[in-house]
């Protein structure tokens, strides 16, 4: 009975990150916009767990919350797809070519992480004939960037949850 | 070097086109697949419309369902301070409620001279036929939009372009229309361009949304004659909405005109959707 208890306590914290992504794709909050800076959680989201554990947070399901959130926000569908997935496709390459995982590392490779996603996004948006305020763009890359750390170390006890 | 080359690549293709423990599908072919998407997004055809309709509808539903419990939440604390503030409120609504009952006989006398007018001048009148009302179903403050979605679309005859108003003022249009859905671009958005007429001087101009600041009034003629708290009307020269909607009033700012909005767009719980727009594009 207690291993049964275990197990479903496992399991359930295996789905977290699978149903955070996706509620914050369906209510709208993957860009945390506070008063004075904003947070892209979906980008933090798939770049650690990509990272740290890739079969919790599986590729097919990024792509369709990024759908999901392209829907909810009004822009070109495929837009937040492509981004998601590139930042995925970031951390997928740091995974292999890492050895030793710290804060550190992930924090400094997160950098390439954000700026081809929003290469991409800049591009995608810019095509797709939509304007957007490319200065709060900026602004939420830099605290995206600055406020790693913080949801790092939350995930990280996530993890840890799962792993024992 | 070759070697550092070689395992850049290896890496590279370990990353993007192997699968991985369970990943049913690799990141190169969904990549592609987000690019299909993209591409295929300005293509106007029947099936793909029916195909996006149903993807909408289906998340706008999803999306709905997912923001209860939160709504709920937020109801709940709305009404606690409500409840604390209600003693307050009542004394000022008795004191607004005195002032308009004293207001109604005047305005009653002032809209039956208004509908005089208008026949005289032939102008067609705008019935309640001509209006279809809908409930804002997603209010997501996206932090790049300004839009939200109705719970009304195609099912009851909305089409692309049409005017959206709160009441009788102007706050928006129709920018994507699914079978039972659609979505309202505000006027404050960076997107939104109306043509617009300011009275009494006449000037026509185009309003330009901003995102959170307020929308601005572009193209003026050089020697305009606007003062604060002049009206903004639609002027109707785009020949989509019909002219004389009102929208805001002006307000004179740093060497550019301000529109100061009717309605709160942060508000907005029902819509009026002008159905007898002159050029609807479907």
């Amino acid at each position: 009975m207690a291993f049964i208890s275990t197990n479903s306590k496992i399991r359930f914290f295996q789905l977290v990150p699978l149903i955070i992504l996706f509620y914050i794709s369906l209510n709208g909050i993957s860009v945390i916009d506070l008063k004075f800076f904003s947070i892209n959680a979906h980008y933090i989201l798939v770049y650690f767990w990509v990272l740290r554990q890739p079969k919790t947070l599986g590729y097919g399901f990024i792509f369709l919350s990024g759908i999901i959130n392209d829907v909810v926000f009004g822009l070109p569908l495929g837009i937040s797809s492509l981004s998601l997935l590139a930042v995925a496709g970031v951390a997928a390459y740091v995974k292999v070519v890492t050895v030793r995982i710290s804060l550190f590392t992930d924090w400094i490779s997160f950098i390439p992480a954000l700026l081809i996603a929003n290469f991409i996004y800049f591009i995608a948006l810019y095509f797709s004939d939509y304007s957007i305020n490319y200065i709060f763009l900026f602004k939420n890359s830099i605290s995206t960037f600055i406020f790693y750390p913080i949801f790092w170390v939350i995930f990280t006890l996530l993890l840890n949850l799962i792993k024992n | 070097m070759d070697t550092n080359r070689d395992d850049f690549g290896i890496a590279v293709r370990s990353a993007f086109l192997s699968k991985g423990t369970q990943q049913k599908f690799s990141l190169f072919a969904l990549i592609i697949l987000s690019i299909i998407f993209l591409l295929i997004e300005k293509i106007e055809t029947k099936p793909l419309n029916y195909f996006r309709s149903i993807v909408k509808d289906t998340i706008y539903r999803g999306s709905f369902l997912a923001s209860l419990p939160m709504e709920g939440l937020h109801s709940i604390l709305d009404g606690s301070v409500k409840h604390i503030t209600i003693y307050k409120k009542y004394d000022q609504l008795k004191e607004e409620n005195n002032l308009l009952k004293n207001n109604i006989s005047k305005s009653d006398y002032l809209r039956l001279e208004n509908e005089q007018l208008k026949k005289l001048v032939e102008e067609d009148m705008n019935t309640s036929d001509n209006f279809t009302s809908a409930r804002v179903m997603i209010d997501k403050k996206s932090p790049y939009l300004n839009s939200f979605v109705i719970s009304s679309g195609s099912n009851k005859k909305i089409k692309n372009g049409m005017a959206a108003l709160d009441g009788q003022n102007f706050i928006g249009r129709i920018v994507d229309v699914n079978f039972f859905s659609s979505r309202v671009l505000l006027i404050s958005d960076l997107n939104s361009k109306v043509p617009i007429i300011v009275e009494p001087s006449g000037n026509q101009a185009i309003l330009s949304g901003h995102g959170s600041r307020n929308p601005t009034l572009e193209y003026l003629p050089e020697n305009y004659e606007i003062k604060d708290g002049d009206t903004i009307y639609t002027s109707g020269k785009e020949g989509i909405f019909k002219p004389g909607i009102p929208i805001g009033k002006a307000k004179l700012e740093k060497g550019t005109v301000e529109a100061l909005l009717f309605s709160n767009l942060n508000q907005i719980t029902f819509v009026n959707i002008n159905l007898s727009t002159s050029n609807t594009t479907k």
